[in-house]
């Protein structure tokens, strides 16, 4: 899958040690746009819409930060905890910075947290909203469609 | 003789193709070093405090630290933290796009630059606080491992044999994880010192695990007794007032560490039995909450040292009967019904930004002075 000079200069900016030192690719070494397409596929097959997937993401962002680091519980489904650091990180696609937050998702059965938890950054719903990339297999900041279905859109 | 050909031809492009890219990086690697080649340049330091003699060519800040002068930085240099800055008296240009999201308009009409974006390709002259010429790297052997809470380690860093570290409570260090896994380089991330500065063969730190956390991540899941770790530091100009005004301290998780300090040198000087001291320490349920036997211990004992905890979702199995709510919550109820603020009183600080903004906006509620609150925003 051929990409753009823009999407070419953002994976060079997702390799390790260039905006993070981990990167935002783990071990994935599939083009980008082949990443954002396959994500998109499985999006769909989940029944998962992005623009309600990111407005619930953002929600669980803002009301973590109301525990001012500690965590909080959410609706009763959920527990989140805000991790917040001095400065900002750069967009990969050069398209903006972001607040070094991150949100720690984990969703409560029966009262109780779960194993199910996802994480991400200010700036990984600014990829998924824009950009569709869900970062890639292996790293850190990776959330699957399936992931998010489970942990945010569970019966 | 087609098939000949084809495995000829598969063999010999690679090679020529090989051999271009050979040539290509020897000229790129050539060509910077005759470009990026600045030769011997000479870096004043605070009107000719400290001159360094460095060869040109890289960020201010790496050529500082390989020279022994340490500048704060939270990321590594990666540009992304806004903790380097630097006062450059040269004119060394405009400022870069990759500084102005750190800088408000009065440093940058002040000349202050983010040392890890600035290279030195030209003599320098710049100005630092004195105190950073007392930052030294130690390397430490790792004597101790507490787990506090379920995510919250005690490390308690030996320094090596015959070094003294001299710092003021409140000051922090900037702690290195070696490369693992994908990390490549050495990580360094800021952490309050915990342990009190008269003992100076030690550095402390409480260190909470961040989800995805590089250093953290390590601490939690790496460190072992034993090891040796790298230590940057004194660093910081958080630090009790000397003033005698009441304190109020507030903290939550490993933001504990600084009070940690401060108390256990006030226990050393008898401040503690002159001050005011009114202390809150925030968290969700019971299990967060660590060291409640000393703090309270100081509370029975010294009649002005107050220590409040609160719990912000106490669970049923917490028999919790103290205080609850966000500490922000709680710290309003004191300072409107329990806390004498006929006296001068001023507020101490640490936590994330997201919980720093929101003490203080409940301090300067009750007509605390901003210049009178005092924090770290590192995080």
């Amino acid at each position: 899958m051929k990409m753009s000079p823009e999407y070419t200069k953002a994976q060079a900016n997702m390799q390790p040690g260039v905006i993070t030192s981990d990167g935002f690719l783990g071990n994935d070494e599939r083009p980008i746009v082949e990443i954002i397409a396959d994500d998109e596929a499985e999006m769909k097959r989940a029944s998962l819409e992005f623009d309600e997937t990111v407005a619930l993401m953002r929600h669980l962002l803002n009301e973590s930060r109301k525990g001012l680091g500690e965590p909080v519980t959410v609706d009763g489904k959920w527990i989140v905890q805000a991790f917040e650091a001095r400065g900002f990180l750069a967009s990969p696609f050069e398209d903006g910075i972001f607040r070094k937050i991150n949100a720690k998702v984990t969703l409560i059965h029966e009262g109780e947290p779960t194993e199910h938890s996802i994480l991400y950054s200010d700036l990984s719903l600014h990829l998924i909203e824009k950009r569709h990339f869900f970062q890639g297999k292996g790293g850190s900041f990776r959330i699957s469609p399936a992931a998010i279905k489970r942990v945010l859109f569970a019966d | 003789m087609e098939t000949s050909g084809a495995i000829i031809q598969a063999f010999i492009a690679p090679l020529v193709i090989g051999g271009i890219s050979a040539v290509l990086g020897a000229l790129i690697s050539i060509t910077d070093k005759i470009v990026n080649n600045y030769g011997d340049l000479v870096i004043d330091i605070n009107s000719g405090k400290r001159e360094l003699e460095i060869k040109g060519g890289a960020a201010l800040l790496l050529t500082l630290a390989e020279n022994g002068i340490f500048i704060p930085s939270a990321c590594g240099g990666r540009g992304s933290c806004g903790a380097c800055k630097v006062k450059v008296v040269s004119d060394i240009g405009p400022h870069l796009p990759t500084e102005t999201p750190f800088l408000a308009k009065e440093e940058m009409a002040d000349n202050i630059r983010l040392s890890c974006q600035v290279k030195v390709k030209e003599n320098f002259q710049i100005e630092i606080p004195d105190s950073l010429f007392n930052v030294k790297q130690y390397e430490g052997t790792i004597e101790r491992i507490v787990n506090l809470t379920h995510d919250i380690k005690e490390v308690y860093v030996k320094l090596p044999e015959g070094e003294e570290i001299d710092f003021v409570c409140g000051q922090y260090g900037q702690f290195e994880a070696p490369p693992y896994n994908k990390i490549k380089t050495p990580t360094q991330r800021a952490y309050s010192m915990s342990s009190a500065p008269s003992d100076k063969n030690h550095l402390e730190f409480l260190i909470r695990l961040v989800p995805g956390g590089i250093v953290t991540t390590y601490v939690h899941e790496r460190l072992t007794e034993g090891q040796k770790i790298n230590v940057v530091g004194p660093f910081g100009d958080f630090n009790v007032k000397d003033t005698g005004a009441t304190m109020i301290g507030v903290a939550g998780g490993s933001g504990m560490a600084p009070f940690k300090s401060i108390f256990n040198h006030m226990t050393d000087t008898g401040e503690i039995q002159t001050r005011e001291i009114w202390y809150f320490f925030g968290a969700r349920t019971k299990d967060d909450l660590f060291y409640l036997d000393w703090l309270n211990e100081l509370d029975a004992k010294y009649e002005k040292f107050h220590f409040v905890a609160a719990l912000s979702e106490p669970q049923p199995e917490d028999d919790w009967e103290g205080e609850t709510g966000l500490i922000t919550e709680v710290l309003a109820r004191y300072l409107a019904e329990r806390v004498d603020r006929t006296q001068p009183v001023e507020g101490y600080l640490c936590g994330s930004p997201g919980m720093l903004d929101a003490c203080m906006a409940v301090m300067r509620q009750f007509d605390m002075r901003e210049d009178k609150i005092y924090f770290d925003k590192f995080a």
